[in-house]
C-alpha cells in the first residue's frame, strides 16, 4: 500500500522535474530570442518605414542584362535602374529622356539624337552617344544571342548582321557623331521606332564594364547604371535593393530605398502585405479569393492593361487545317464568361488589336454566335459536333489559366457538342512544345513591348519567331509591312484594321478571348504608385510616409 | 576516440567518390538537358553553350574534368543562373538552412524526448494519451499545413511574428517551429518505444530493488540506455534538417538551400544537383561521426568494440 503511493508520488515527482525541464527550455529559448531581435522588435512595431518602399517581384530575375534578358521580372528591376534615349510617360507617350531632342530626317528614315550633358552614370563617368552605339551593336551581335534583337531589325543592315550574314559591325546604321549625337539610319520609314528607343533593350551599356566583368557584369559590385536607382544589395532568390541614385539628371527618387523581395507563394506575399511587410503587392501577389476578399478595400485598385489572351490553333493539325472549324471555334466562346470566372475586371475582346490603340474596331473580329457556329462545323462536316476527333488543348499550369481553359473546353462542349481534351505543362516544358510541335490548340497571352499595334500584329508575320500558330500569309505580312512604314496615321490605322480583319474574321489562326488586368493593393502611406498599359512599374515618384 | 574520428575521415574519401560518380552517372541517365526546356535557342547557339560547359564532350571525359575540378573544391557552375557558380549558390543558401536547421533540431529534441519519455513513464494513462496524439499530429500533419496554421493564428491574427522572409531573428521563430514539428513527433514516438523497452530489463529491475528512487532509475539507467535509437536517427535527422526544407522554405520565403534539391533536378541543372547532393553527403558523414562518438559516451561497452 505504502510502496505503491510511493511510486506514485515519484512518478509525479518526474513528470514534474521533466516537465519543468521543458519548460525552463523554452523559457530560456524564448528569451534568447527575445533578447536578439531587441532592436528588430522596436523596428517591428511601427507599420512601415519612411522612404523606404517594399514590393514582390514574385522570383528571381533570370538576369538582368537587358540584352539576354526576355521576362518582365527582369524589365520591372531594369526600368527602375536605367533610362534610354526617351521614356514612356504614364499615359505611354515619349518623352525626352537622356535625348533632349531628336529630329526625323529624310523622310523618317534617319534619327538624330541629342543628349543631355549633364548625364552620369553611377561611377561618375559621363554617359555618351558611344555607350549608345556600343549598346546596341552588342545587341545585334549575333555572339550576345539576344532574343529581342529583332526590335533594332528596321536599322540598315541589321536583320543581316544579326542572322550572320553580314560580319562587318560599322556596316550597321548605327553611329555616335560625337559625344552628345547619336545617329540612326533605319532602312524604311518606321512610325513606332521612337517608342523602342524607351524600351530596355535599347538602353546604354558601358562597354569597358560589360568586358571587363563578362558574366557577373551586373553583379551589385560591378553594376553600372544610369537611372533613378542603382542596385546596392542583390540576395539571389531573395531580396534585391535598389537605392535612390544621388547622381541621376532628374533629381533622385523620393524613396530611399526599394526593397524587392522574391516570394513566390502568392498567399504568403499577400499574408506579409496584409501584416504591413509589404507596401505593394500586384497580380504577382493576389490569388482569386483575395481579391473577393479587397475589392471593396480603398487600397485596391485594378488598372486595364496591354496584355490580350488568346486561343491559338496549329493550322497544319487536322480538323484545324479548315477555316470553317477555326471560325466555328470562334464564335461558339462566350468571352464575356472569362471575367465572370476570373473576377479581376477583364475586358472580354474579339479583335486582336485592344480598344487604346489605332486600328482598333469593334468589328474586325468574330463576335458569339452559337447557331452559327454550329452551321459553320456541319459546313466542315461535323454536323452537331459528330465525328469530330477529340483535340488537344495545351496550357501553361497556372490556377488562372486553368480556369479559363476549363471554360473554354465547357464553352464548345456545349455549343458545337465537340470534345477538348485539357493537357497543362509547366511554363517551360510548355514554351518548348508549342516551339518545336504545337498541339492542335494551345493558350498564349502577349503583352505589348510598346504602345503601338505593330507589337501585337507583327506576332503573326512569317519571319516571327513567335508565331507558333504555322499560319502565314503573303498579303498579310505585306498589310503589315505597309503599315510599318505608313507615316499617314489614318492610314496606317487603317492598314492595321484590314491586316486584324484578315486575323480575327477571315483566316483565323487565333481566337481572342480577352484582355488582362493589373490588380494592386497600395498601403495607404505610399503615394504616387501608378501602373501604365504596358505593365511597367516606375518607383521614382513613389512617397512612403508623410501624413 | 581521436582514432575513431580520424578513421572516419578517410573513409569519407571514397564515400564522396562513390556518391559523386554515382549521381554523375544517374544525372546524364535522366532524359532531358540542361538547355532543353528553355528557349527555343538556335543548334549554334546549343552547340555554343554546350562547349562552353564541356557538355559536348565525351562522358567519360565530362567525369573526370568533374573530379578534378572537385579535388580543388570547385563545384562547377550552374546552368540556370547564368552568372554563378555552385560554391557561390551554396554559400549563400546552405548557412541560412544551417541555421534554422540548428534551432528546429535543438527544439525538436528539446520538446520530444521529455515528451517521449513523460508518456512513457505514464504509460496508458491520460499524459500518455495526450502526448501520443499529439505526436501523432505533428506526424500525419503536413508542413504547409501547419506553416500555413501558424502565420494565421501568430502573424495576421495576433500581429506578434513576422508572416515571413528572413529580415531579424524574429523571422526565425515561425519557420523553426514549423520544421521542428515533424521531427520532435518522431522522436517522441521513438523515445517513448525505446524507454518501454528497458524499462523492462533486468537490470532496471535490479536497480529498483536496491532501493533507488523513481529519479535516479530513470535518468540514470532507463533514459541513458534508450537514448541509444534516438541518437542513432539524429544522425541522418541533422543532416536532413540542416539542409533545409523545400516547403518550410517556400511557404515563408527563406532564401535557404532546400528548394535546390527540387529545382536544380527540375532545370537539369547538373552541377547544382552533384553540389546539394554532395553537401549533404559531407553533412550525412560528420553527422554519423557525432553519433559514434555519442556512443561511447552513452555506452561504456561500445568503446570496447573499437
Amino acid at each position: 500500500m505504502t510502496k505503491s503511493s510511493d511510486a506514485k508520488s515519484d512518478d509525479r515527482y518526474l513528470i514534474w522535474r521533466l516537465a519543468k525541464g521543458l519548460g525552463q527550455c523554452l523559457l530560456a529559448l524564448l528569451l534568447l530570442v527575445s533578447i536578439l531581435s531587441l532592436t528588430a522588435c522596436t523596428k517591428a512595431r511601427s507599420r512601415f518605414e519612411p522612404g523606404v518602399l517594399r514590393v514582390n517581384l514574385g522570383t528571381e530575375p533570370p538576369g538582368l542584362d537587358w540584352h539576354t534578358a526576355t521576362d518582365s521580372t527582369s524589365f520591372d528591376v531594369v526600368s527602375n535602374l536605367m533610362v534610354g534615349l526617351t521614356q514612356y510617360t504614364n499615359d505611354l507617350t515619349c518623352a525626352p529622356s537622356c535625348a533632349k531632342s531628336w529630329e526625323v530626317l529624310d523622310d523618317g528614315k534617319r534619327y538624330l539624337f541629342h543628349l543631355r550633358d549633364d548625364l552620369r552614370w553611377t561611377d561618375g563617368k559621363p554617359v555618351t552617344a558611344y555607350d549608345f552605339e556600343y549598346a546596341w551593336k552588342r545587341l545585334l551581335n549575333p555572339a550576345t544571342a539576344a532574343q529581342y534583337a529583332f526590335f533594332l531589325y528596321d536599322v540598315v543592315n541589321a536583320r543581316d548582321y544579326n542572322t550572320g550574314k553580314l560580319k562587318n559591325a560599322d556596316l550597321l546604321g548605327i553611329k555616335a557623331i560625337d559625344p552628345h549625337t547619336f545617329e540612326v539610319r533605319l532602312s524604311k520609314p518606321a512610325a513606332y521606332f521612337i517608342y523602342l528607343t524607351a524600351f530596355c533593350v535599347s538602353f546604354p551599356m558601358r562597354k569597358d564594364v560589360v568586358e571587363r566583368f563578362g558574366d557577373r557584369w551586373t553583379e551589385p559590385e560591378n553594376f553600372v547604371t544610369n537611372g533613378p536607382f542603382r542596385l546596392t544589395r542583390w540576395q539571389h532568390e531573395y531580396k534585391m535593393e535598389l537605392s535612390a541614385n544621388p547622381q541621376y539628371f532628374d533629381g533622385p527618387p523620393k524613396v530611399k530605398l526599394v526593397k524587392m523581395f522574391m516570394v513566390p507563394e502568392a498567399s504568403t506575399a499577400f499574408a506579409l502585405y496584409e501584416n504591413d511587410e509589404l507596401d505593394f503587392i500586384d497580380n504577382r501577389s493576389f490569388s482569386t479569393p483575395d481579391v473577393e476578399r479587397f475589392r471593396s478595400s480603398p487600397e485596391y485598385k485594378n488598372f486595364p492593361l496591354l496584355r490580350a489572351n488568346y486561343l491559338a490553333f496549329n493550322v497544319s493539325k487536322k480538323p484545324f487545317t479548315d477555316p470553317l472549324v477555326r471560325k466555328a471555334v470562334a464564335m461558339a466562346i462566350d468571352r464575356s464568361v472569362f471575367p465572370r470566372i476570373l473576377r479581376r475586371g477583364e475586358r472580354p475582346a474579339t479583335s486582336w488589336i485592344p480598344p487604346a490603340l489605332p486600328g482598333y474596331s469593334p468589328d474586325s473580329g468574330l463576335k458569339f454566335d452559337p447557331v452559327e457556329a454550329r452551321a459553320l462545323l456541319a459546313k466542315a462536316g461535323y454536323p452537331g459536333g459528330k465525328g469530330f476527333p477529340k483535340a488537344e488543348l495545351l496550357y501553361p499550369n497556372r490556377d488562372d489559366v486553368r480556369l479559363t481553359v476549363e471554360a473554354t473546353q465547357d464553352e464548345l462542349k456545349r455549343n458545337l457538342g465537340i470534345e477538348i481534351e485539357l493537357v497543362n505543362q509547366e511554363w517551360k516544358v510548355y514554351l518548348a512544345t508549342v516551339r518545336k510541335d504545337a498541339p492542335p490548340m494551345f493558350r498564349n497571352s502577349w503583352g505589348a513591348d510598346y504602345p503601338d499595334p505593330e507589337t501585337f500584329m507583327n506576332l503573326f508575320t512569317k519571319d516571327c519567331g513567335n508565331n507558333d500558330t504555322k499560319w502565314w500569309s503573303p498579303k498579310y505580312d505585306q498589310l503589315i509591312q505597309a503599315a510599318e512604314g505608313e507615316l499617314d496615321a489614318k492610314k496606317r490605322a487603317d492598314l492595321y484594321r484590314q491586316a486584324d480583319v484578315m486575323l480575327c474574321r477571315e483566316a483565323v489562326p487565333i481566337v481572342p478571348t480577352f484582355l488582362a488586368t493589373q490588380n494592386i493593393m497600395v498601403k495607404p502611406w505610399v503615394k504616387g504608385i501608378a501602373i501604365n498599359p504596358l505593365d511597367l512599374q516606375f518607383f521614382k515618384a513613389v512617397e512612403v510616409g508623410g501624413q | 576516440m581521436i582514432a575513431l574520428i580520424l578513421k572516419r575521415v578517410l573513409l569519407a574519401i571514397p564515400v564522396l567518390l562513390v556518391v559523386a560518380s554515382l549521381t554523375f552517372v544517374l544525372v546524364r541517365i535522366v532524359p532531358g538537358g540542361p538547355f532543353d526546356a528553355d528557349k527555343n535557342l538556335p543548334p549554334e547557339i546549343i552547340a555554343n553553350l554546350n562547349a562552353k560547359y564541356h557538355l559536348d564532350k565525351p562522358v567519360p571525359e565530362q567525369y573526370f574534368l568533374y573530379l578534378g575540378r572537385l579535388a580543388q573544391g570547385d563545384l562547377g557552375v550552374s546552368y540556370k543562373y547564368v552568372n554563378r557558380t555552385v560554391n557561390d549558390i551554396l554559400s549563400d543558401a546552405f548557412p541560412v538552412s544551417l541555421q534554422l536547421g540548428t534551432i528546429s533540431l535543438t527544439l525538436a529534441v528539446m520538446i520530444g524526448v521529455p515528451l517521449g519519455a513523460i508518456a512513457a513513464v505514464c504509460r496508458g494513462r491520460r499524459e500518455d494519451v495526450i502526448a501520443m496524439f499529439l505526436s501523432t499530429l505533428g506526424i500525419s500533419v503536413p508542413g504547409f499545413v501547419i506553416g500555413a496554421t501558424l502565420i494565421f493564428v501568430f502573424a495576421i491574427e495576433l500581429r506578434v511574428l513576422p508572416v515571413g522572409l528572413w529580415e531579424s531573428p524574429w523571422h526565425v521563430v515561425l519557420p523553426a517551429v514549423t520544421l521542428a514539428f515533424s521531427p520532435a513527433a518522431y522522436l517522441a514516438r521513438l523515445t517513448r518505444a525505446s524507454v518501454l523497452e528497458i524499462v523492462e530489463k533486468d537490470w532496471v529491475r535490479t536497480a529498483r530493488s536496491k532501493g533507488l528512487s523513481q529519479w535516479s532509475t530513470v535518468t540514470k539507467h532507463i533514459l541513458r540506455n534508450s537514448l541509444i535509437p534516438v541518437v542513432t536517427v539524429l544522425g541522418p535527422l541533422t543532416a536532413i534538417v540542416i539542409t533545409g526544407s523545400f516547403v518550410v522554405e517556400y511557404i515563408y520565403a527563406i532564401p535557404g538551400m532546400g528548394r535546390f534539391f527540387i529545382t536544380a533536378v527540375m532545370n537539369r541543372d547538373y552541377d547544382l544537383i552533384l553540389g546539394t547532393t554532395l553537401v549533404f553527403a559531407v553533412l550525412l558523414i560528420v553527422a554519423n561521426t557525432f553519433v559514434d562518438v555519442a556512443y561511447q559516451i552513452l555506452d561504456p561497452r561500445m568503446r570496447l568494440e573499437d
